[in-house]
């Protein structure tokens, strides 16, 4: 009985897209995250009785076939990169972007990955890192005995260095922009890398071509909205009860059958 | 005399058909754009099997036969994404997508674009505009899709709208002659040839999901299990009414 394994691509499916949803919550206060979403598609057709064919010699055709379909798959769980909500915190070394682009971050072995979470830390040596300590890109040392960080709309910090009453600029932070952004893959730490999906990365400054805009002080928030969230959640939940008494039902009709032998 | 058993087979497996398209719209009960499936049956007159045994004329026997499955093509809910790149159709219409076997038809709008620019759906088959593919530029943002299908954008510093081009919406005139090919997609189907559809409009940051009605499913599941189980009954008693008459008709007295 098809049936019963229909079912349990349902059930399959649903599993999954509670995994996803529950990542997504589990993130709510994560800086920078994307939510996911997870999309489903129906599995190929059986075509018992051809929609069109001729039913006679007439011409006449059969104005609907028989097609049974086989459940479900997931094919994906693409990540929505809309813009998250700024929220202040004051912190001189908080950087929120507004727009497209994303920090670009070098890890210890040299490779590059990519954050929207400018939650960025000083080392010992005055360059500004990630929580992780990996260094932001271009690389920045901020001066000892410096004063006064600010970091402008375009990304350039600048500082107040000893004995001087003028603002010095000691660098430029980059952004990076990729041609389908929800095509990078996470690799945790709130970091994604680049893939043949996303297309290469493309390095410019903050504020040029629809790069995004820098915000001091502010860290953006995940985009996930709690509201829509719970209510997938609950919708997930009640399909894959659903898929589980349609289990139910097709045992019970195949154990009435095997009754028969007795 | 063994129509009974016959006629009741016949009616489980149209139940048995009738329960795969029911598990069939339960999994698919969080796909976008699903689009629910019923069945129809049909009786099927058939003499009897022992008809020139009377003088008169034997009663037909009606045998059930399933004749098809149709689709209610009603919309499906809007849930709104605020992603940029979800579209949902207001309307009968259907997106053309381009695959490895031609031009399919989708109504599930939740798109992605691929390393080259392109509109894709979720499984990378570009989305078909008026003129090919809709391509967008690497320096593009503000992604806003109208109502009927134009896709404008800003370029790069610009503050006026660039038209990347416009989604092809198309309708059929017959929408259950489309054949449904698995992933979201349809194929025109016999004779059938897609016409540009005005009235359907685009909803961007929507998506639809499934129109399967859940309780409606689970109502006509439990219809097929019970019908089905009486079915079992039946053959169960006419297997009985066998028994018994073997038994005592050949019961040789001593």
């Amino acid at each position: 009985m098809q049936a019963l394994h229909t079912a349990a691509t349902g059930m399959a499916a649903q599993e999954l897209n509670v995994q996803v949803i529950s990542n997504n919550i589990a993130n709510l206060r994560t800086t920078g995250y994307k939510k996911q979403t997870a999309s489903f598609q129906d599995l190929i057709y059986e075509h018992i009785r051809r929609v069109g064919a001729q039913s006679s010699d007439q011409g006449t055709i059969l104005p609907v076939g028989i097609d049974i379909g086989g459940g479900v798959k997931t094919v994906g769980t693409p990540r929505s990169m809309t813009q998250g909500t700024l929220s202040q915190t004051g912190n001189d070394l908080d950087l929120a972007i507004t727009g497209e682009g994303f920090f670009k971050i070098q890890m210890p072995d040299g490779t590059y990955q990519y954050t929207r979470d400018g939650t960025f830390q000083m080392d010992n040596q005055g360059r500004i890192v990630t929580a992780q300590g990996n260094l932001v890109q271009p690389a920045i040392t901020v001066p000892q005995n410096a004063s006064g960080l600010t970091v402008n709309a375009q990304g350039q910090v600048s500082v107040t260095l000893p004995g001087s009453t003028t603002s010095t600029i000691i660098g430029q932070i980059g952004l990076t922009r990729f041609i389908n952004k929800a095509g990078l893959q996470p690799v945790g730490n709130n970091l994604f890398t680049d893939t043949p999906s996303s297309g290469p990365p493309q390095d410019g400054l903050a504020n040029a071509e629809g790069y995004g805009s820098l915000t001091q002080g502010s860290l953006e928030q995940a985009n996930v909205d709690v509201v829509s969230e719970m209510s997938d959640l609950i919708a997930a939940q009640r399909a894959y009860e659903m898929n589980a008494k349609v289990v139910s039902a097709a045992d019970q009709m195949m154990q009435s059958t095997s009754a028969l032998f007795r | 005399m063994e129509n009974a058993l016959l006629i009741g087979l016949s009616r489980q497996m149209v139940l048995e058909r009738q329960m795969d398209v029911v598990a069939n719209n339960v999994a698919n009960v969080n796909t976008n754009g699903y689009k629910a499936d019923s069945s129809l049956f049909q009786e099927y007159l058939k003499t009897g099997a022992h008809e020139d045994n009377f003088i008169g004329q034997d009663r037909n026997v009606s045998y059930v036969q399933d004749s098809g499955t149709y689709r209610d093509f009603s919309q499906g809910p809007l849930q709104a994404t605020s992603n940029p790149l979800d579209l949902a159709i207001d309307g009968g219409g259907f997106l053309a997508v381009q695959t490895a076997g031609g031009e399919r038809y989708t109504r599930d709008g939740g798109l992605q674009i691929n390393p080259q620019g392109q509109l894709v759906t979720v499984t990378g088959d570009p989305v078909l505009g008026a003129s090919g593919p809709i391509v967008l530029q690497p320096t593009d943002h503000d992604i806003n899709v109208s109502p009927d299908g134009t896709v404008t954008v800003l370029e790069g510093n610009g503050r006026a709208d660039s038209i990347r081009g416009k989604l092809r919406l198309v309708s059929f005139a017959n929408a259950q002659k489309m054949l449904k090919e698995g992933s979201n997609l349809y194929a025109a189907g016999e004779g059938g040839a897609p016409q540009a559809d005005t009235k359907s409009q685009l909803r961007q940051g929507f998506l639809e999901k499934s129109n399967v009605n859940s309780v409606a499913e689970m109502s006509r599941m439990i219809e097929v299990t019970r019908a089905y189980t009486q079915i079992a009954t039946l053959l169960q008693q006419q297997s009985d009414l066998h028994k018994t008459a073997i038994a005592a008709l050949a019961d040789v007295p001593v």
